[in-house]
Parts: C-alpha cells; structure tokens; sequence
C-alpha cells in the first residue's frame, strides 16, 4: 500500500491547527478478539552489565505527570520556551491546540517513511502506510506540514485488542544522532490514556532504521470504549521527538473508532 | 529484569560450545505452562507476562540476520533488502519476548556496532558458514571482537553458523573449529548451531537454548 500524509493546515504558523481532515489512508478492519493470555507490557528499567548508565534503548512506562514526577505543563508555557524537553512535554495534561516546533526544526532531517500497526496475538496486520518517494519536480508544491497528521480509521473491535506492535520505519540526515527519543501521548478528549517513552539512543548517519515497540492497550472501562467509539476523532495523540532532549518534531494524529467516515 | 520462575535450581556452568539436552530446562518450561494455565483455569487475573531480554544480534552482511528475524516474526522475506541502520524487533517464543536490535553488516554500518551494546543482556552473531575463505576471516575477527568487547565479553551469545543448506556450507564442527571458539570462549556462556532459514523450527530451538542461558545469567545477577 502506498499512499501520500498531507495536512491542510498552513505550513509556516505554529498555531495552524492540526484540526485539518486529512487524508484518511484507509480505515481497517479487523474481526480479531481480544482473547488470550495478556502478554508482557513495555518494560521499566531493567538491570544490565553496567547499572550505572542508562541503557542505551528502553521503554519507559509512566501515565501522567504525577506517576513520573514531572510538573505539569501547559502548551502556552512552552511555545514561549527556545527549547522544548522530554520533561516539559511529560507534564501536558491534555492534547496540544499546536504543533510545539516547527517542521524548521527538524535540522537532523528524520524523515518517517512507513508505519505498521499488527496485532501480536494473531499476527495479523492492522494497517499498513508507506510513504512515496517524492520526485524532483514534486519538492517546490509539497506542503512542509505534510506527512505531521495522520488520521486513523478502526472499528470498535481495535479498541478490544491487548496488544498491538507498531512498526516504525524512520531515515536521518548525514549528522549522527547522539540521542533520538520519541514521547507519544493518547487522549480521549481531556483524559490521558496512555503515554509512551521510547528511546532509540544513537542513530547512524544517512541511515534507514525500522523499530518495533509492542503497545500494550490501558484498560479501557466498557463506558469509555462506548465514548470513544461513538465519538469520532476525539481520540487525539502527540508524538514527541527529541534529540538530545531537544524537541525537534511534533506529529500528530487522530483516531475513529466507528468504523466508518 | 527477573525470570518468572520460582525457586529454580540453575546451575552455572561453563558452556562447551555444543549444545547438549537440557533435561532441567525442558521441565521448567513444562512447569512454566502448568503454572500459567492453573493461572488461567483458576481465574487468579491475567497470567503473568513473559519475560523480556534485550538483545543484540550482529554479524556480517548477507549472513542472513534480516532474514532469520523476519521469519521469527512469521513475515515474509521476499522482499528483504540490506539493512542500513538498526532493526528493532520484539521476536516472541513461548517463555520469554526477545527485544532484538538487530543491526545491518555493511562496512558503513558495521564500524557503528558498539554504540549499540549498551544494555545488551545476550548477543546473537549470524554468519554464512558458506562464504569466502576472506569473508569467514573477516567474521572471526569480527566475533572475537565482540566475544572481548567490554560490554558484551560477560553476556551469552548465540553463534548461527547460517546457511547450512548451501552446498559449499562448512560443518559446525569446522566453524567451531576456524573460529577458534574452544580457546578463546572459554568461560563465557555461548552456544554454537547451524542453521538456515529451510529449518526455522530448529532456529527457534537454538533460541530457546538462548533464552535458558539468559535465564540463568539473570538469575545470578539477581543473587549478586
């Protein structure tokens, strides 16, 4: 499958809001039960041959601020900010009006070409979006906001699975990367589901790298998985990335869970 | 992070290279599975989850690393390519997730290998056991490096002698012997199989043999 991300929000204004439509890379079906044994979470820490250093790629749990012990933030405190940190946006309590940088500051040039979603217990693949080569002639018209939102259409019966591995297939620029963490928060509307902390740790230059992480889906009450599907596209994530703890991409996205339009 | 398993007589021991049955570990396992379906059936909540180990899987390009993983995951590797960075997978075995970075074997990626060791707790090294004469010397040095790298020369490390279909495929036997493992292992906690991406229910054995040396490393540092 291949298909283009763009956004129509405007490119150069950081309040552009994120809440253009999109174009929907195609919804996804699937009639997987949520059966089965739960399998293993994204793992703390651990111990390793040298405790006193941070291991180099390790997933980090952690729901909302207090559980990390971080201050909260707020989004206006940070826009004001020269330079955004893990920390500052692990203290956001709800989802961003904006995007926190600019598609400028992406000076490592991270480019994200494919993305997978599967379900662990079955294999089976949930989505699927890769991105196309852009052609020479293409480079002037491409929006610099492409590709920063995704909308995701899934049937309810997505919000039933335990645990899905999503892929992510990303290349950087010829500078080296000392230290590539991405933060991804979910919302249904002003509630935090679940916050994700990821850190690849060193990427070569003008390399092309793919990355596996295993979702583990937050238990979800039968009321809320009701709200979440009747309310379409008030499920709203923020993805973080930061190099050397600076952030230097922000996309985000959105997800419907009725199954159609 | 500590195994699942309760009070477990593991034995340390110096590894030969060969592997030899394992009678102990095969009745973990079974009590394993007993334990999470009395679990299940008694409705005592979700079993607990597997075990995971982070591990580092390297070797020189076209050993087939790539290829072995993906067939791990039960995807399709018609269209494997040359891996030009680092490939993150979670590869799932019945006891245990393995959290493998699996890095690309180009000279451009190779040089980069050691700012991936970090945190490695098991390294998996892949090379073609029917390459050149040039080639196989280039895997030795490379895995004697790595069997002496500060941060891995403590760890178990799975040797896949691949390739073993080919024809012109050297035995285990005579892997073990090139590479010299007898010597310069001696110590460390390692395993040597052959292997080919026809055979993938004994590539998955060889793992699992894997996942028992990491088990029992884990249970040591845990008593330290």
């Amino acid at each position: 499958m291949s298909y283009s991300c763009t956004s129509t929000g405007n490119s150069q204004d950081p309040s552009s809001s994120k809440k253009s439509g999109g174009v929907n890379p195609g919804s996804c079906s699937n009639g997987v039960t949520g059966k089965g044994k739960t399998r293993h979470s994204i793992r703390g820490s651990k111990a390793s041959s040298s405790p006193d250093l941070t291991a180099a790629m390790k997933v980090k749990k952690g729901c909302n601020a207090t559980d990390v012990g971080v201050p909260v933030t707020t989004e206006e405190e940070l826009l004001a900010n020269k330079t955004i940190s893990p920390e500052d946006v692990l203290g956001l309590q709800k989802i961003t009006e904006n995007y926190l940088c600019g598609p400028e500051d992406n000076v490592y040039s991270i480019d994200f070409t494919r993305f997978k979603i599967r379900d662990m217990e079955t294999g089976t693949v949930l989505f699927e979006i890769t991105k196309p080569p852009i052609t020479g002639g293409d480079k002037r018209d491409i929006d610099p906001n492409a590709g920063r939102f995704v909308r995701y259409q899934f049937t309810p019966a997505f919000l039933r699975l335990r645990q899905v591995g999503a892929t992510v297939e990303f290349t950087v620029g010829d500078i080296p990367i000392n230290n590539f963490r991405m933060i991804e928060r979910h919302y249904f509307r002003e509630q935090l589901l679940k916050s994700f902390d990821f850190e690849f740790g060193f990427c070569i230059p003008s390399s092309k790298n793919t990355c596996e992480h295993i979702y583990e889906f937050p238990p979800l009450s039968e009321d809320l998985i009701h709200e979440m599907c009747l309310h379409p596209y008030e499920t709203q994530s923020d993805s973080f990335y930061f190099v050397d703890n600076k952030l230097v991409m922000h996309n985000k996205a959105d997800y419907s869970y009725s199954g159609g339009p | 992070m500590h195994s699942l398993h309760a009070s477990v007589s593991a034995h340390s021991r110096v590894n030969s290279g060969i592997r030899f049955p394992r009678d102990k570990s095969k009745k973990l396992s079974r009590n394993y599975m007993d334990y999470l379906c009395f679990r299940t059936l008694c409705c005592k909540g979700p079993p607990p989850p597997r075990p995971e180990y982070d591990v580092v899987c390297i070797g020189l390009t076209g050993s087939g690393k790539t290829s072995l993983l993906s067939r791990l995951c039960s995807e399709a590797t018609d269209n494997v390519v040359p891996t030009t960075g680092f490939s993150i997978k979670a590869v799932p075995f019945q006891n245990a997730i393995l959290n493998v970075k699996e890095l690309g074997g180009a000279d451009s990626i190779k040089k980069y290998w050691s700012r991936y060791y970090q945190g490695s707790q098991g390294v998996v090294f892949v090379l073609d056991s029917a390459s050149s004469e040039e080639d196989l010397e280039v895997a030795r040095t490379e895995l004697h490096s790595a069997l002496q790298h500060p941060q891995l020369c403590t760890l178990p490390f799975l040797i896949l002698a691949n390739h073993q279909d080919k024809p012109a495929a050297r035995s285990v036997q005579e892997i073990k012997k090139y590479f010299e493992l007898e010597p310069l292992a001696r110590g460390k906690s390692w395993l040597l199989e052959g292997s080919t991406v026809d055979n993938m229910m004994a590539v998955k054995e060889s793992f699992t043999q894997l996942i028992h040396l990491l088990e029992e490393k884990d249970q040591e540092t845990g008593r330290i």
